[in-house]
This record gives C-alpha cells, structure tokens and sequence, in this order.
C-alpha cells in the first residue's frame, strides 16, 4: 500500500515523464537514487548510535566470553572454557534454576493479575477513570524506588510488614523476610509482580476495550454464559495482545537485576541469585569481564527465540 | 436470559471487591513511603514505632537537602533525561520519516534491525560497553550516559514514530512536494505538526526510561558530580546502616516527575504502550 503510494509521489515530484520509453526508467531511477541518499543520510545518526551502543557490544560480549579478560587488564584467548567452567559451578547451576522460577512464576502472576484487574476496569462502575490511573502509577514509578520502598517495608525490626503483624496480633514474632531462605524468592517475586502487573493490565483493558460489544450481545443471545462468552469472544480476540505481552515482558522480567540488586543482593545463600544479577557480581564484584560476559550470554539463546517471533510481530502492520 | 444478568450482577459485586484489595495493595507501599518520610526517628525504628505518623515533621526533607547531595543527584537526572530527550527525538523524528515515507533498498532490514537492537537487554551490553565508554574516556560523564542511554531510547522512539508518520495521510504531503516543497519541508512542516502527540509520547518514554534507568548509570558513574538519582539513592545506605526517613522523603520526591509526567499523558501512553500489541 506504501509502496504504491510513493509511486505516485515519485512520478509527480520528477522531471514530468515524457518522452521515449527509454528515457522513463533512467530518469526514474534517479529520483529513486536521490530518494535513497536522502534516506541513508536521515538514517545515519540512528544507524551510528545503534552500532556503537548496541551492535557492537553485543559482538564485543561474545568475543569477551571467550577470553579471561579482568578489569584493567588484557585478557587471553580461552575458547569455550569459561562457559565449561560456568556449567560445572554450583552457584550458577542454582542461578539458573532460580532464573527460570523467577521468570516463570513472576510472568504468571502478572499475567493473572494484569488480565484480572483489567477485567475489573473494564466493567461499568463510576470513577473508572481515576481508579486506573491510581492502579497504574507503579508502573511509572523508578524500580529502583520500588525496590528500595519494599526493602523497607520487609525490614526485619521496623518495616510495615512486621509491624503491622504484630500491632493486629496476627504474629508473634519477627519474621526475617529477605534473610529467610524459604520466604526470600517469594518476596522478590511480590514485588516484581507489584511493579510490573500495570504494564499487563494497560495494554489488556485496551485490548479488552477494543471488543465491539455487539459480540457480546450477540453471543449472549445465542444462550452463551458468562464464562463461554470470556472464553469464546474475548480470549480469541486477545490472543495476539497475550503473546506479545508475554514475550516483551519475559525478557525484560529476566534480565532485569534491580530488584534483587536492591532487595537481597542474591541472598541469602544465593537462594534469589538470578543471571543479570550475576554477571554483574562477576564482572564488577570479582572484577571478571570475561566471566561476566559469559554469564549474561547463557541465557541470550532463549532470548534469540523471543526477540526473533516479537520483531515478527512488532513489525507485521509494515511492509517488508 | 435471567441468569446470565444475574451473574452479571454477582461478577459486578465480585469486581468492586477485587478492585478494593488492589487498590489497598498497589497503595500501601506509597503510603508507608510517604509516611515514613514525614516521622522521627524515634517514630521509624524500635520499639515506639508507629503505623501512622503522630507528630509528623518535615525534618526528614530538610535532612535531605541540607547535609545530602540529594540536589546535584536531581540535577543530573534532569540534564541526563533531558539531553536524551532531544537527542533521541531527533534522531528518531529523521531516521522514521526515511522509514516511513522513502524508498530504498534495505528499508526492511533497517526497520527489523531497529527493532531487534531494542529488544537486546542491557544487562547484556554494560560489560562490553564499559569498555567503549572507557577507550572513549567518557566513563563518569553526562555526555557518556546520554550516549549509552541512546542505544535503548533511539530504536523505539524511531519504531514508534515510524509507526505514526505512516498514518498522516500521503495527499498533504503529495501536494506540498507538487507545490515544490522539499522532502525535509514536508517532514518540518506537515508531518511533525500532524504528529505532535506522537511526539509528546516519545519523548515522555525517553525521558522516564533514562530518569529511571540504573544498570547503566551504577556502571559508568562514579562520582558525585555526575550521579543521577537512582543510583545516588542506594548509597544512602552506609555500612548497612540506612536512613530509612530522608531516603523514603528522596524516594517519594524522584519519583514525582515520572509519575507526574505519567498522569499528564496517560491516553497517549496507553496507545504508545499498546501499539504493538493492538497492531499486530
């Protein structure tokens, strides 16, 4: 459709096409010439802080896991040894396994939550408007903060958990939440289900909003319940916003490491140690760039598969 | 029939429940922020703590600007999200235009690439570019975290603007080009008036992406002088000691623009946000 309607543009801001059929194609293909300098040149900033920023870092990760580069130093060839190293190393086996829990239950959750809270807003009700914007403001709120905000409402001796336990006596003793083993993953998890459930619902209510009604009431005449109509009308009709929901959030939910950076720092006994937080430990902690970079790298052969079917989808509406 | 606007009823009954507890659970967290921010000392810790603030007080906040760099952290927040800002804006407002409304080969591969780049986390990329910034000496600098920050700002403002330029209509354009307009002109003066609250989305989500980005910023920082917000508020934790009052009244007072920022656009960020999703 684009294609054809630059045809058009491109015939009418040329040199008026008369003349012999020879002529048409070479004056053509200068405009279209002229039309891709132009391009190339409006594309250049762009192009310039991707490659730098983006492009090659990411070649410079994978060449770096191949060596045992530290900070300051330079680093020597070691082939696949580091990620040999990583595969027969406890802590990193347990990373992964956290890394998978973490991801898969906190998605989860946010995909419940999200799909039922914007279920809720987009019932009829008064002051719909302000009750979404209230229940959205996590999402606009700095991780950091957010983290940093229930690292002081888990506090051991003074946070609001604790305290309000034990004021309405429903405790009688403190419980350590961050610092226990069994209860530390489930509270990271909480809380990146707190700040990450509006992203689910914003694009879910508006999905859900963009449900002709007559669907509706044409299934409720042909005797379909409650339950049928959600699950023969609107799951269908979400099914696209479900998928790419779900994969955008996916990998920023398993390569984000502030809420553990904040909240427990991996602990306690590496029970909430997750990849990002990891590398990062590894490369800036115990100053191995090259570890590091192998350590980030495990996972990104997942991500390949969610990056490859979200540019898919993230693109469909264009041409290619 | 009478069952089902029954059950109606019951699921509306069901909804206003529901929306209490999560009203009650995406709130809390602010208020015990807010609140701690406006207690003493003796209030926060021990045994007198308290739930609700009894003599509240805005020491906490004089605290915070009297003895803390807390204004030079929000000082670099602002110059590094602003700085982002335009520059991202101006990248991305030249590179979807071309995207958009050109023909050339590789515009495909460029659109799909674009996507891609922004879709590569960061936590990938702050190992290998330390050391870019590092060869460029531009660790503990404005300039280098703006440059850093463009990596994840320029690909999706270009892809979302791309998307937008597409919908303003191609006769406007035909006629200025015919009228003997150029092709920058019809971008100046047709498209980015068209698109204004295109625009005004983009650069909401840069703004907020680089004010609370944080990998990046504790990476390439070090010093007070270029330290932005995030980061600075995690050192107020000192030998494992925190001060939890003046560090929830810097919490509560960051977290303003975004959130402000945030009330103001909310159509526009919901259509931004859903795009994808919607479109596809």
């Amino acid at each position: 459709m684009a294609i054809r309607a630059h045809d058009a543009v491109a015939d009418r801001s040329g040199v008026v096409p008369v003349g012999s059929a020879e002529v048409r194609p070479r004056r053509k293909s200068l405009t279209l010439r002229r039309e891709g300098q132009l391009a190339y040149a409006l594309l250049t900033p762009t192009f310039l802080v991707v490659l730098f920023m983006v492009g090659y870092p990411f070649c410079s990760a994978i060449y770096m896991s191949l060596q045992d580069k530290m900070v300051g130093a330079p680093g020597h060839w070691v082939g696949m040894a580091n990620y040999a190293e990583l595969f027969r190393d406890e802590v990193f086996l347990r990373t992964a396994w956290n890394s998978v829990v973490y991801t898969v239950v906190a998605v989860a959750l946010k995909f419940v939550f999200g799909l039922t809270m914007a279920l809720i807003l987009d019932q009829e009700r008064r002051f719909n408007n302000f009750f979404r914007a209230l229940l959205f403001v996590p999402w606009a709120v700095p991780v950091v903060i957010v983290s940093l905000n229930w690292r002081w409402i888990f506090d051991d001796l003074s946070g609001f958990l604790n305290n309000f336990l034990i004021t309405f006596h429903l405790s009688n003793s403190i419980i350590s939440w961050l610092s226990d083993p069994a209860l530390a993953m489930g509270c990271v998890i909480a809380v990146v289900v707190w700040a990450g459930t509006p992203l689910y619902s914003m694009t879910f209510l508006a999905g859900l909003q963009a449900i002709p009604r007559e669907l509706y009431e044409a299934a409720e005449i042909d005797g379909a319940s409650v339950i049928q109509q959600f699950f023969y009308v609107t799951v269908p009709r979400l099914r696209t916003i479900f998928l790419t929901t779900v994969m955008l959030s996916t990998i920023w939910t398993a390569t984000n490491l502030q809420f553990v950076f904040v909240l427990t720092r991996g602990g306690p006994a590496s029970r909430t140690e997750i990849f990002p937080h990891l590398a990062f430990m590894t490369a800036l902690g115990a100053r191995r760039l090259g570890m590091g970079a192998a350590v980030s790298l495990v996972f990104f052969p997942v991500l390949v598969v969610l990056i490859v079917l979200l540019t898919r989808r993230m693109l469909r509406p264009s041409d290619d | 029939m009478r069952s089902v606007s029954g059950t109606r009823r019951a699921l509306k009954w069901i909804g206003n429940g529901l929306l209490v507890v999560m009203l009650v659970w995406t709130l809390v967290p602010f208020y015990w922020m807010i609140a701690t921010s406006l207690k003493k000392d003796k209030e926060i810790y021990g045994f007198e703590a308290t739930l609700i603030p009894r003599q509240p007080t805005l020491s906490n906040y004089t605290r915070l600007f009297g003895t803390t760099p807390f204004v030079k952290y929000l000082r670099n927040s602002t110059i590094i999200a602003l700085g982002n800002t335009l520059a991202s804006l101006l990248c991305a407002c030249l590179g979807a235009y071309a995207l958009a409304r050109l023909r050339f080969p590789g515009r495909g591969l460029i659109a799909r690439g674009l996507v891609v780049s922004y879709l590569v986390p960061p936590s990938l990329l702050f190992i290998p570019l330390f050391a870019v910034l590092a060869t460029l000496s531009l660790i503990d600098t404005h300039q280098g975290l703006i440059l850093t920050y463009l990596g994840f700002s320029v690909p999706f403002c270009t892809w979302l603007l791309m998307g937008y330029f597409r919908t303003v209509p191609l006769e406007l354009e035909e006629a200025a080009l015919v009228d003997g307009c150029s092709r920058l002109g019809t971008l100046v003066r047709i498209i980015l008036p068209m698109s204004l609250p295109a625009l005004a989305v983009v650069a909401f989500f840069s703004f907020t992406q680089s004010w609370n980005e944080f990998l990046y910023a504790n990476v390439f920082v070090n010093s007070v002088e270029v330290r932005t917000i995030t980061t600075g508020l995690t050192l107020f934790i000192v030998e494992d000691v925190f001060f939890w009052g003046p560090m929830m009244g810097a919490a509560f007072l960051s977290s303003l623009p975004p959130v402000l920022l945030y009330l103001v656009f909310q159509r526009w960020v919901v259509k931004g946000l859903t795009l994808g999703g919607v479109k596809g």
